[in-house]
């Protein structure tokens, strides 16, 4: 047990400075069951297999496009205000992000089906906590310089605020099928069970100073912002509340929203594997395609209007009788009311970031790899093409919807298989995080027990604090390639 | 043989993993941040034509208190360092006029009086910038003022006339401060 515990403790240690959902090394690693999560049309083999709960698949990601630990906390001797003005202020844009990704399996399970050796059912639980901050840099600059001096004049976007977040468990079953010897064909069906969620997206508006019409400044704000929050609140109203134990009243909360107690959606995924000829093969997914309704816990915050002033301003003779001496308190009261903060619980419907994948592999080399003895009922016979081959070399590449748009990663890469035992894979990946991705993967077949490790942008490691980028993915299956 | 082989690959793979390197990182600098924004802001802008001043007796035309606890609030007291009242006047007006502007603490005193003797028909925009902070007056005026009373007197006659087309006095303030918010 305690060994158990020490492993997620540094499961969770390596997955704190780490990016992306990005699974280009698990992507079409089809001895690895859980390549099914980001291709359900992946080639399968084996007869059934069943993760090892809660460690049959662990995702670790994070990271930032931007500034890295390193560059702001190295103990190098600069001062530290002069660091965050040039490695941050001045460098980052409002599309460099801060992001973090992790995703557990509570359960997954597969098996073929005995009436249509074709097919192949999986179905399990998984959570996944999926975070998205991009940097405010308008916003950033307004805090740090102000509006005055060398930004009199300068326009401040509010729309630079754009973030996304939410917790959400999975309960998922999908179905494989082989069409023919060159097709095979994938679906899956999500049902989404939030744990919470909020965005702040698509905002809009400005902040800006200027040389006044009648005095020497006027100020301008026009702004239409909103933050969006499901299942937050009473999270936060428990660990804000001296009264209240976190410790008694969360792990319930949680339990319930992730037993289909919390706001619930729905999703697919879709995808295929097509062999060109008997060594190229092409493959696509679409991954979380759906939405969840969120009708639960909704706190939603609005910033709507636009309002200027140019401080108190007196006419004469127009004021002469206006001997009202709250002439700056109802120019405050009037730019409240010209731009007011509000509260609302209205339902939304927040959509999930759609994924996807495409690849080509080309499928080379010698030798029998003892898949044609392994009792398999549909690939293992009929002559799939890269259980012949020991190397494959392709290229991938990944798009996710995000807020400010679409993200893509190429990835290029090499798989090496060792018989049934053993199957490495190498992968570059260039990315907005990093042109220097370099990830390794290893899948081992020992018996029955499938353990595999998937670790990205090894070259980081040198200095994991000035890291952009990193994943870490590891899980035990187990797995049978025949009837017993 | 096989087993010879994975074994130590997948230590290291763990190991480099767990143990991966990281130059020393010292995250007590935060400490040292300092964020001291500018703000910038205008505060006050009476405008009065010439007819206005001619049609009340000689002496004050215009006389009014306004509360102003901008640099009174508490998250701005405390965070105020230094920073500039800037005031603008304009007079194409025929008269010779005075302009105060006393600032006030709560109940009611002067704390600080600026004060504009301002000649008729003046050529160019008379400004006069009035530093607060450590070269300047002492921030605690602004940290105390909660009200500005402004009054304007005619210190000549009242039936004079400029021979602007539209003559009138102005002024103008604005606020330049500088804040400590880390």
């Amino acid at each position: 047990m305690k060994r158990i515990r020490l492993f997620f403790f540094i499961a969770l240690l390596g997955g704190t400075s780490i990016y992306a959902q990005n699974r280009q090394l698990l992507y079409d690693f089809y001895e690895i069951p859980q390549s099914l999560m980001v291709n359900p049309g992946v080639k399968t083999s084996e007869k059934w297999h069943t993760g090892i709960p809660f460690i049959s698949g662990l995702a670790f990601q994070g990271g930032t496009s931007g500034v890295t630990v390193n560059d702001l906390f190295a103990n190098d001797g600069i001062d530290f205000t002069t660091k965050v003005r040039e490695r941050v202020l001045d460098a980052m844009s409002h599309r460099d992000d801060f992001s973090t990704t992790s995703q557990i399996d509570g359960f997954n399970v597969g098996f073929r089906s005995g009436n249509r050796p074709d097919d192949y059912y999986s179905f399990g639980v998984y959570g996944e906590t999926d975070i998205i901050v991009y940097w405010p840099k308008d916003l950033a600059i307004l805090g740090f310089e102000g509006n005055g001096g060398a930004n009199i004049g300068r326009n401040f976007d509010l729309g630079d605020v754009s973030l996304r977040g939410e917790m959400v468990n999975v309960f998922h079953f999908g179905i494989n099928r082989k069409i023919s010897n060159t097709l095979t064909v994938g679906g899956r069906a999500k049902l989404y069970s939030s744990v919470f969620q909020f965005q702040s997206i698509n905002n809009s508006g400005s902040f800006r100073t200027t040389q006044g019409q009648d005095n020497i400044y006027v100020s301008t704000i026009t702004a239409d912002m909103q933050l969006r929050s499901a299942g937050a609140k009473e999270i936060l109203d428990i660990l804000f509340d001296d009264t209240r134990s976190a410790r008694k009243e969360l792990p319930p909360l949680f339990a319930k929203r992730v037993l289909l107690g919390g706001n619930l959606g729905l999703g697919f995924d879709a995808g295929f594997s097509y062999n060109l000829n008997l060594q190229t093969t092409i493959t696509a997914s679409v991954l979380d395609v759906g939405f969840i309704y969120q009708s639960k816990d909704v706190q939603n915050y609005t910033l709507r209007g636009s309002a200027s002033t140019e401080g108190i301003t007196v006419f004469l003779p127009e004021d002469i009788n206006n001997v009202n001496n709250d002439l700056w308190q109802d120019l405050v009261d009037d730019i409240e009311e010209s731009i007011p903060y509000e509260e609302n619980q209205e339902s939304y419907i927040s959509l999930r970031p759609v994924k996807a994948y495409g690849s080509i592999r080309y499928d080379f080399g010698a030798g029998g790899l003892g898949f044609d003895n392994c009792g398999c009922a549909v690939n293992g016979r009929g002559g799939s093409n890269s259980d012949f081959y020991p190397n494959s070399l392709g290229g991938q590449l990944y798009m996710i919807k995000r807020p400010r748009g679409i993200q893509a990663a190429l990835t290029g890469f090499y798989q090496r298989r060792f018989g049934r035992t053993l199957s490495l894979k190498g992968t570059y990946t260039i990315d907005k995080y990093s042109f220097t991705n370099v990830g390794l993967g290893l899948n081992l077949q020992a018996g029955p027990i499938n353990f595999y490790v998937l670790a990205d942008n090894l070259l980081s490691y040198r200095n994991i604090a000035n890291s952009h980028y990193a994943s870490l993915q590891f899980g035990f299956n187990i797995i049978s390639w025949n009837g017993n | 043989m096989k087993r010879f082989l994975l074994c130590p690959l997948i230590g290291a793979i763990l190991f480099g993993m767990l143990l991966s390197c990281s130059e020393e990182q010292d995250f007590t600098q935060f400490d040292d941040l300092s964020i001291t924004p500018t703000v910038a802001s205008g505060i006050f802008y009476l405008e009065s034509d010439e007819e206005t001043i001619n049609n009340v007796p000689a002496g004050p035309f215009y006389d009014q208190t306004v509360n102003f606890d901008a640099f009174n609030e508490e998250f701005v007291a405390e965070r105020l360092l230094e920073g500039t009242i800037t005031y603008e006047i304009e007079n194409t007006t025929s008269k010779r006029l005075e302009v105060t502007i006393e600032f006030l603490d709560e109940g009611g005193n002067v704390l600080d009086t600026e004060f504009f003797d301002i000649d008729p028909n003046l050529p160019e925009t008379y400004t006069r910038e009035v530093t607060y902070g450590p070269t300047g007056k002492s921030l605690n005026i602004l940290a105390a003022t909660d009200g500005l009373r402004i009054s304007g007197n005619n210190q000549s006659d009242t039936t004079s006339v400029s021979p602007d087309s539209e003559p009138k006095v102005i002024l103008r303030s604005a606020a330049e401060f500088l804040f400590r918010l880390k």
